[in-house]
């Protein structure tokens, strides 16, 4: 059992390794470069993993529907955003705006597929985690505040 | 536009960005029902790469005469992939144990706040050192409190 608790918290910390490497890739190139480089070197590794284990090839691909194989361009824009955000906010700011967002969206999407849901935890999950989105995105600026003589417009932080 | 503004404008694109990661795990996920999680993730993977290419190949050219291949970045910068591939295998097999779905996840989203805190603090890769106040703290803990309880909300 400690074994699976250890891979499922490896699987989170690998998630915030992956962007944050991208992020660094992205520094020199572009988001959507490292993006690309992300999918492509994860496309290679994943065609090992399956060359090593050919039992993985499924038998048949008839029963997948059509639209579950739009994954790949979702993703595309998901790591380039997430390659261009970390490095304007940070490592854990954008974790967890990520997982806010991630959070919420998963209860829309279950809403509007009828999956039956926890009505009162949904609710009061969801507005602990708006209440965090607000403290984390609607911070008073202190160095304006401080330096109400400099220019509001400060162009230097984007 | 103010600092405050750009720190609205970023934050809620990261929060739009996890709903669509939201969309991309249902659509990876229905795919890896149908198959098998590694092979759905080599099909994204594959898809995602060639998608990426061709949006690079057909953006206007910049002042480096197109895209920027390569530049400056040390090699293990390019492991981002990997990562994201090795992830998949983990979580897959974690979802298998009696943490089942919901304990696979709530476990990962704390690894990966508290991976994101640790490399902010020590500037790990790269990335600049960045200190986290209170604010930080407390934004971090309703989140993952509030995710864990939306978590439950989908398990009952």
């Amino acid at each position: 059992m400690i074994l699976f608790v250890v891979l499922a918290v490896l699987g989170g910390v690998l998630v915030s390794l992956s962007r944050q490497l991208n992020g660094r890739l992205a520094l020199t190139t572009s988001a959507l470069m490292a993006s690309f480089w992300n999918h492509l070197i994860g496309f290679a590794a994943l065609l090992a993993a399956l060359l090593a284990a050919p039992a993985l090839w499924p038998a048949a691909l008839a029963e997948v529907p059509p639209w579950a194989w739009l994954g790949g361009p979702v993703g595309v824009l998901f790591v380039a955003s997430g390659s261009w955000l970390i490095l304007r906010i940070g490592a854990t700011a954008t974790a967890i705006l990520v997982i806010a967002g991630q959070m919420v969206g998963g209860v829309a999407l279950d809403l509007a597929r009828g999956v039956a849901r926890g009505v009162a935890l949904d609710a009061l999950g969801i507005a602990l985690i708006l209440a965090g989105v607000a403290l984390a995105a609607l911070r008073p600026d202190r160095r304006a505040n401080r330096n109400p003589r400099r220019g509001k417009d400060r162009p230097d932080d984007r | 536009m103010t600092p405050a503004g750009w720190r609205l404008l970023h934050h809620g694109l990261a929060f739009l960005s996890g709903g669509l990661l939201a969309l991309m795990l249902l659509l990876n996920g229905t795919l890896a029902a149908a198959t098998n999680a590694t092979f759905a993730s080599l099909a994204a993977h594959g898809s995602g790469a060639v998608l990426a290419l061709a949006i690079l190949l057909a953006l206007p050219k910049g002042p480096a005469g197109g895209p920027v291949w390569r530049a400056g970045a040390p090699a293990w910068a390019y492991l981002g992939g990997i990562s994201g591939a090795v992830t998949v295998i983990v979580t897959a097999l974690a979802m298998n144990s009696a943490l089942a779905l919901s304990g696979t996840l709530a476990l990962g989203l704390a690894g990966q706040a508290a991976f994101a805190a640790l490399a902010d603090r020590l500037g790990l890769f790269g990335l600049p050192v960045r200190r986290l106040g209170w604010r930080d703290l407390a934004a971090l803990a309703l989140i993952l409190a509030g995710s864990g309880l939306v978590i439950l909300g989908g398990a009952g």
